[in-house]
Formats: C-alpha cells, sequence, structure tokens
C-alpha cells in the first residue's frame, strides 16, 4: 500500500501525466467534472462528487465514426482513428464504479461488443476513491439502498482513501498493482495506515445513505404489475418536464443516437447521446410516436431501470449516486417513486 | 416586514380546499414536498384529500404556469403564482394558450426565494425583480412594500459595457458548457411549441450533438423566439444544470423590445404580444 499528502496531489498527477492521458475531477463553475487535465495542478478532490457523471470517459457525449465530404465518393470517406494510449481516470466515487460494470453488459457483455467503449475501458486505469465515510452523505444519495458501499474497492485498478491529510493507496488489480509500483511520488504506508484502509473499506459498508429494501425480483415484478396502472404514472409524473437532465447526468443511461452532421460539404457520422424523455426519442418514420405522454416517457425510465434490466440481465440499472434527483429542475426523485411503487 | 411561508401555504391549503369543494375549479396547481423540505414539487392538487399535501416555502420556485398549457382547453385550473409567474399567466392569456375565464390565480407576494440547488437566497437581478403578483383573483399573504426597488434591466448594465467582440466571445463560452438537455425550454412557461424547431428533423435546423454552431442555433433561436414574451422568471437559469446565465440574454432581448415598443412582456391581460400587434407608430429602430 502506498500514500501521498493530498496537498502534493500535484506532483502524483504529473507522473500520470508523463505515462499518458489523465482524466480528473477539476472545479468548474456549475461544480465539478472528469476532464483530460493538461495542467497537473488542476487536479482537484475536494469535491463530494461530480455534475456529469463519469461514464463519458468511455461513452463520450459525442463519438464521431466516419469522416466524409459530401461532394466525393463514399469510398473517400474516413473511419476517425481513436489513437489510445494508457488513460488513467482518477478520482471516481464507489458507485460511479459500479456504474462501468452495468455498462459492461451493453457494450461488450451481450455479444454485441462496442469497439469504442471497449477499447476505451481497455486502455484505462481507474482510481477508486471513497466517499468521507466521517461526513454524512448527500440527501439525493441511495446508493446504499443498491448494496454499495462507500468505500468499495472491487472495479477499481486502485483504490484510494483519504486518512486526514494523506490519500492512501490500494492496488485492487494486478494492472493496478504495475502502474502502483512504478510511481515514485508515492511513499509506502504505515501498518496503522493499511489498517485504517481495512477497516474503512468494511465500515463503508455499513454507511447509510436514504434506504429502502430492495430485493430485485419483487421490485421488478411490482413494476411490470402497475406498468399499466395510468392512475400511478401519471401521478408520480405530473411535476416532470421531460427534459434529458437525469438521464445526461446519469452513470447508467447508455441511449444514443446516430448522426449524420454535416457543416457545408463536410460531414460526420457520430453517435450522440439521446435521452428516453425526449418526445422526438420514440417518433417513428412514419410520424407514429408511441410514448407522446410524458407518464410514458417517465414511466418507461423507471420500469428500464428497475424492471426490465433486472430481467434481461439479473440487476437494476442504477447505482444510487443521486445526479438525477440532485440536477432535477423540479426535485422528481426516482428514490421516492420506486419507494412508492413498492407500496402501491 | 418578513414573509410568513407558513400562513401563506395555510391559505393556499384553505383556498385550494374551498375552491375544489364548491367545484369551481378541477385541479389546483401548488407545490408539495419533494424528497426532503427543501426540496419541494411541483403538485397538482386534484381531490379535497390532496390539498393537505400542499406546501409553500422558499423554495418552492418553480414556475407553475409551465404546466398550464398540459391541460384540455376548458380546464377549470386554479394556480398558485409568484410576481413572475403572473406575468407568465398574463403572457398565455395574450397568446389564447389559455382562457381568462377558466383561471383562478392565487397570487402569493413575496421575496427572499432560494435557489433548491444551492441554498442561497435567489438574486433579484436575476429575475424580472417584481414581488407582487400582476394578476390575481385572491391575494395569499399581504402585498409586499418598502423593499428594495431592482430594475429588471440592471444587471445588463455591466454586460452592455462589454464591445461586440467580447460578447460574442463569452456567449461562445457560455454555449461551451450547453450539454442539450434542454431543460431550459422545458422550464420555461412560454416555450410551448410543439414540436420545437430543434426537434424538427425535416428540415433540420440544428445539429444534435451539443458542439458550437448546433448549440448556437439552438439558443440563439429560442432566445429570439423568447423576444417580447420572456417574463424573466429565471426558471430555465436556474433549471440549467450546468450554469448558462441564459437570463443576461433574455434581458437584453426584452429591454429591447420594451423600448422599441412600449411594453413589457405579461403586464396587462389587454395588451396583444409585441411582435404580433401591428401599431403606426412602432418603432422603425430595428429597420435601421
Amino acid at each position: 500500500m502506498k500514500k501521498t499528502a493530498i496537498q502534493k496531489i500535484s506532483d502524483l498527477a504529473a507522473e500520470l501525466l508523463e505515462k499518458g492521458t489523465l482524466v480528473a475531477p477539476i472545479k468548474e463553475d456549475a461544480g465539478f467534472n472528469f476532464r483530460e487535465i493538461s495542467d497537473a495542478k488542476q487536479v482537484d478532490l475536494n469535491f463530494y462528487n461530480t455534475l456529469m457523471s463519469p461514464k463519458s470517459a468511455f461513452f463520450p457525449q459525442t463519438e464521431d465514426f466516419v469522416r466524409y465530404n459530401k461532394n466525393k465518393s463514399v469510398l473517400e470517406a474516413q473511419c476517425v482513428d481513436m489513437n489510445l494510449g494508457p488513460v488513467f481516470l482518477f478520482g471516481v466515487r464507489p458507485c460511479d464504479v459500479k456504474s462501468f460494470e452495468i455498462m459492461d453488459i451493453h457494450f461488450s457483455g451481450t455479444g454485441a461488443v462496442d469497439p469504442y467503449w471497449k477499447k476505451r475501458r481497455e486502455a484505462t486505469t481507474i482510481f477508486g476513491y471513497a466517499f468521507d465515510p466521517n461526513a454524512p452523505a448527500d440527501g439525493a444519495d441511495f446508493y446504499s439502498t443498491l448494496g454499495i458501499g462507500a468505500a468499495d474497492p472491487e472495479g477499481s485498478d486502485i483504490f484510494m482513501i483519504k486518512k486526514g491529510d494523506d490519500l492512501l493507496f490500494k492496488a485492487v488489480t494486478p494492472k493496478g498493482e504495475n502502474l502502483l509500483a512504478s510511481l515514485s511520488s508515492l511513499a509506502d504506508a504505515s501498518k496503522d495506515e493499511i489498517k485504517y484502509f481495512d477497516e474503512t473499506v468494511v465500515s463503508g459498508r455499513s454507511f447509510k445513505t436514504r434506504f429502502t429494501c430492495v430485493d430485485t425480483k419483487v421490485i421488478a415484478k411490482k413494476l411490470e404489475d402497475i406498468f399499466h396502472k395510468t392512475e400511478f404514472w401519471d401521478k408520480v409524473s405530473e411535476a416532470c418536464l421531460s427534459c434529458g437532465v437525469c438521464t445526461f447526468v446519469c452513470p447508467t443511461c447508455y441511449c444514443f443516437d446516430i448522426c449524420d452532421e454535416t457543416l457545408f460539404s463536410q460531414g460526420v457520422r457520430r453517435r450522440v447521446w439521446d435521452a428516453c424523455m425526449f418526445t422526438d426519442f420514440t417518433l417513428e418514420a412514419s410520424g407514429h410516436n408511441p410514448r407522446t405522454k410524458v407518464y410514458q416517457r417517465l414511466r418507461q425510465k423507471i420500469c428500464h431501470k428497475y424492471s426490465f434490466h433486472i430481467r434481461k440481465y439479473g440487476v437494476i440499472s442504477c447505482v444510487g449516486c443521486g445526479r438525477c434527483t440532485r440536477n432535477c429542475p423540479v426535485n422528481i426523485d426516482i428514490f421516492s417513486i420506486v419507494d412508492e411503487a413498492l407500496k402501491e | 416586514m418578513s414573509i410568513n411561508f407558513k400562513k401563506i401555504e395555510d391559505s393556499l391549503k384553505a383556498e385550494a380546499k374551498k375552491l375544489l369543494e364548491e367545484g369551481k375549479v378541477s385541479i389546483v396547481l401548488a407545490y408539495k414536498k419533494g424528497y426532503d423540505d427543501k426540496h419541494p414539487m411541483p403538485y397538482v392538487a386534484r381531490k379535497i384529500s390532496d390539498v393537505e399535501n400542499i406546501v409553500f416555502n422558499e423554495y418552492c420556485t418553480a414556475n407553475m404556469a409551465r404546466y398550464l398549457v398540459r391541460y384540455p382547453r376548458g380546464t377549470k385550473i386554479a394556480i398558485a403564482v409568484k410576481a413572475s409567474d403572473s406575468r407568465a399567466v398574463i403572457q398565455l392569456i395574450q397568446e389564447d394558450k389559455v382562457k381568462r375565464e377558466d383561471l383562478i390565480v392565487l397570487g402569493i407576494p413575496v421575496y427572499g426565494m432560494k435557489n433548491f440547488k444551492t441554498g442561497k437566497t435567489i438574486d433579484s437581478k436575476t429575475t424580472c425583480g417584481i414581488y407582487n403578483p400582476v394578476l390575481y383573483d385572491v391575494l395569499l399573504g399581504e402585498e409586499v412594500h418598502g423593499q428594495p426597488v431592482v430594475p429588471p434591466y440592471g444587471v445588463l448594465i455591466e454586460y452592455e459595457k462589454i464591445d461586440k467582440d467580447a460578447r460574442w466571445a463569452f456567449w461562445e463560452k457560455e454555449f461551451d458548457r450547453c450539454i442539450r438537455c434542454y431543460a431550459c425550454r422545458k422550464a420555461c412557461p412560454m416555450c410551448y411549441c410543439d414540436p420545437c424547431f430543434i426537434d424538427q428533423n425535416k428540415p433540420k435546423w440544428g445539429e444534435k450533438s451539443p458542439e458550437s454552431h448546433g448549440n448556437l442555433m439552438y439558443h440563439l433561436t429560442r432566445f429570439h423566439h423568447l423576444a417580447g414574451r420572456c417574463i424573466d422568471c429565471g426558471e430555465c437559469s436556474r433549471a440549467c444544470p450546468v450554469d448558462i446565465p441564459l437570463y443576461l440574454f433574455h434581458k437584453k432581448v426584452a429591454k429591447e423590445c420594451e423600448e422599441m415598443f412600449g411594453q413589457a412582456a405579461g403586464m396587462s391581460i389587454e395588451d396583444k404580444p409585441v411582435l404580433v400587434n401591428f401599431r403606426v407608430d412602432d418603432s422603425d429602430k430595428i429597420l435601421e
């Protein structure tokens, strides 16, 4: 196990920058976000959680596939090269690390492999970062409901826990171990620190955010049973504006649209995030739209995450990070909706 | 004088109960408790038993006028409005989206509202800065007097000092953050177009990806679609997850409209929307 003073985090950032691309939280006008770091001093670990989820490290909002010229032959179209070297994704909270595992199901786990996701995942070393177990959880969070601890190292390559003014590092995977051994800016941790680290991981499992008992099979069945109960969905969606904030900030929303975008003669075929909350998401070429009403769209979002996903893949497609609730312009809260559904 | 939120909440409940009991309205648009007290939500009370869920506190910032166009024409609606929300109601009446006779407006004079995302008091400079509803049938609480007068366009003084190039650079930088979640248009009471131009794909007016030219197309068009219609509630800016100061541009356009046509949006149900109304004495400044 290794350690460094949080004050000296820029030394580590500088070392990582020499080895490859560093993506880490930086403070921006509207909050913290994961960004590609150009100056080691930008890295700022003084955050609760980022505004946008770290999914964009593997699944950016816009991903260019092919560039073409409208006036030239299609044979002259060029595939966009990813040119990936090693990437270090630094400071990811345990619930967000969990989201990568869920997203892997869609992008590489079902037989159809998305090369963009897969290449980025393989190129990336994840530095997980425990929530501070001594500070209360944000009121919107509910990751403990979904069985995620405040300091779960699983899924990270290297896991970090803050101890006073120091940051402790423990390798979780062989990839993490190799990297950790090569970092000269880190010092060896003491016995006490190793003990603290292990204790925090354990105590993090009993750290409480908002909590309700969610049995995956029960909730999946329940939502299926009340799918046609329009009064319920009408009631829970009456405030919903049907904007896309919740899906865009969500670490496990993965819907996208493939667009050909052309400016003058220069075109690009790209993947762009889409959202089931948008009216045109389900608009068919015939002009028919099977989901014209707000309740139908919100119902789709909730049922996809908490019912269909369980049926198909056995797990809930939500990690309880609370971003959708925190950023909703009208305070719609997925946790309360699921809780109400269970009482129906 | 400070605002007695509890008293307003009680009168809002009493009025909602009375209106539903007497059958004068079929729905009451108000607020209810969200996942905690500091995060209330827009609420639709339909039954007398729903009334007890109604709350009103300093975090009830949502502009309920946004929901009016959701209900079939002729639905009898009671709506709780703060000052700028009442202007949205007026503007919607002017635009014939709702009928005055279908509405019972429950006016709430208030100041010192707080942004539930930050917990901070909303700067009056980012909203229309008035405290008393312009239109109401029932006033809940007492009219506010003696609060500092905030000129609606005061915040533009600094903005207008910036030269054209720097202003362009400013907006390019701001729009660069836009993630195209469309929370701004969805929170806006005046954005009711179906479909919105940006959702159309034949013709396609703007790109879907959140990049500079598509973002510019979306925001500049929306700003201009709201010319003379924006009632300055500031909901778009508060809804924005990346804090783009949309109110600045809306205020700038509103100011120019007011200077040219002598009329601010949503101040009287007798007015016609400025860009729909033709008067021989209209300003020709726009053509100069």
